[in-house]
């Protein structure tokens, strides 16, 4: 999958499973940090996006450290996916 | 106790006041379901969007009374079921995903302390927190719990049940033979003669308080008991009457839980032949439908009669009748049954 599509496919991910009241793909820049931005996550969301990784893509984060590097923003999230699926 | 402020979300125009200025809303359908304010203002949306119907519903009746009384003293509320669908979403991935790696939210949400919860932690409030879930029973308890801790501290309190229509438990009261088989008009529903009921669902709160100062009225007294024995029920009831010191021409209105569940109406009936007349019964759950915890909407309904604010309910009702007393007769499928005097503070 190209990294583009990747990235609108995770939006669209994001979105669902964290159930973002009034929030559209669109919304959301790829640059734009998940935690104390305008998105407003918090840890319970993390724990969110670590369940859609391994739900989704077949990726697992077991180490809290390694899910600091990756949960950032749709750009970290897209990088790590590509590197690590399969 | 006094109850000071109430707040309800319900099948009908309950939360924004309109109930009382039309009909009531009819149904014709196998269940009824809330009517649901937005609630962007009272929620926030960090918060709204982890939140089942249930819990939505808890919390917005609950926040608005609190906005009103922040300082109570307590939140004490009763479900028998709780975030119900969240809580089977959550029992699916268990089996779906193989004891695997699980969303936190939907068990978060699920279990009925989670509007109790809420509510303290959106208001910053330690106090006195607790939820009772004995079916049937659960809103009664709730109360006995608060008219246990008026006497050991000051008040006010925020006591309150909550109720959400989920395909689990459809599925289940189906299978039990609660849930009439054909859509059904609930305005007629106390009429009706088939087996089962028409589910339904909702929230009210209540601000409960020592002090009758601004009250909207007053509990004189309620007692439950479980058993399917109407003797043994009739002579509770006689001797609730006694210790009350209250005589049946002493009530303006029977606000009696009638469901048209040919199953176990016949505890109405024989409480109509042996003690009422037909033209001092109110009903309920013709605007409402049944649940666990309908009586908080008896409660509700019976403290806006005493109020003044009337609405027709049942055909024979006087078109202007003023409340100054109510008894509030309900039992869930026959076996849980409670009993209310509800008053005009005085």
């Amino acid at each position: 999958m190209e990294l583009v599509e990747l990235k609108e496919k995770l939006k669209v991910q994001i979105i669902e499973y964290l159930n973002l009241i009034d929030v559209k793909p669109s919304d959301i820049n790829d640059d734009e940090p998940f935690f104390g931005g305008d998105l407003g996550l918090d840890s319970i969301d993390s724990l969110e996006l670590v369940v859609l990784l391994e739900r989704e893509y077949g990726i697992k984060i077991e180490n809290p450290q390694e899910g600091r590097k990756v949960l950032i923003d749709i750009n970290h999230m897209a990088n790590y996916i590509l590197e690590n699926q399969n | 106790m006094y109850i000071k402020a109430l707040s309800c979300i319900s099948p009908q125009h309950t939360f924004d006041g309109d109930f009382f200025k039309f009909e009531p809303i009819d149904y014709f359908s196998k269940q009824v379901e809330a009517i649901e304010p937005n609630y962007n203002e009272l929620i926030p949306k960090g918060l709204l969007r982890r939140m089942g119907k249930g819990v939505r519903m808890g919390i917005g009746t609950g926040i608005t009374l609190l906005k009103e009384y922040p300082n109570v003293e307590g939140i004490i509320i009763g479900t028998a079921n709780g975030g119900l669908e969240d809580c089977v979403k959550f029992l699916n991935q268990i089996v779906e995903y193989k004891e695997g790696t699980l969303t936190p939210t939907n068990f978060v949400q699920s279990t009925p302390n989670a509007v109790a919860a809420n509510l303290a932690l959106m208001t910053n409030n330690i106090c006195y927190n607790s939820t009772h879930v004995n079916t049937g029973l659960a809103f009664e308890s709730a109360l006995m719990d608060a008219f246990l801790t008026l006497e050991e501290q000051a008040g006010p309190l925020l006591v309150g049940s909550l109720e959400e229509i989920s395909s689990y438990n459809i599925n289940i009261d189906t299978l039990k033979g609660w849930v009439k088989s054909d859509d059904e008009t609930l305005s007629l529903l106390t009429k009706s003669n088939t087996k089962g009921s028409v589910p339904g669902e909702g929230a009210c709160m209540f601000i409960i308080d020592k002090s009758k100062e601004n009250a909207q009225s007053f509990i004189r007294d309620f007692s439950q008991i479980t058993t399917k024995d109407e003797n043994v029920l009739f002579d509770f009831f006689d001797r609730f009457l006694k210790n009350n010191n209250l005589s049946l021409e002493e009530v303006d209105g029977f606000m009696l839980g009638l469901n048209g569940d040919s199953n176990c109406n016949y505890f109405y009936d024989l409480f109509i032949n042996r003690y009422i007349q037909k033209e001092t019964i109110l009903t309920f759950k013709n605007c409402v439908g049944e649940y666990p915890t309908s009586m908080s909407f008896a409660v509700w309904l019976s403290t806006e009669l005493i109020n003044g604010n009337n609405i027709k309910l049942v055909e024979y009702q006087a078109p202007k009748a003023k409340y100054q007393r109510i008894l509030i007769y309900n039992h869930y499928f026959g076996l849980q049954h409670s009993f209310m005097i509800i008053e005009k503070p005085i």
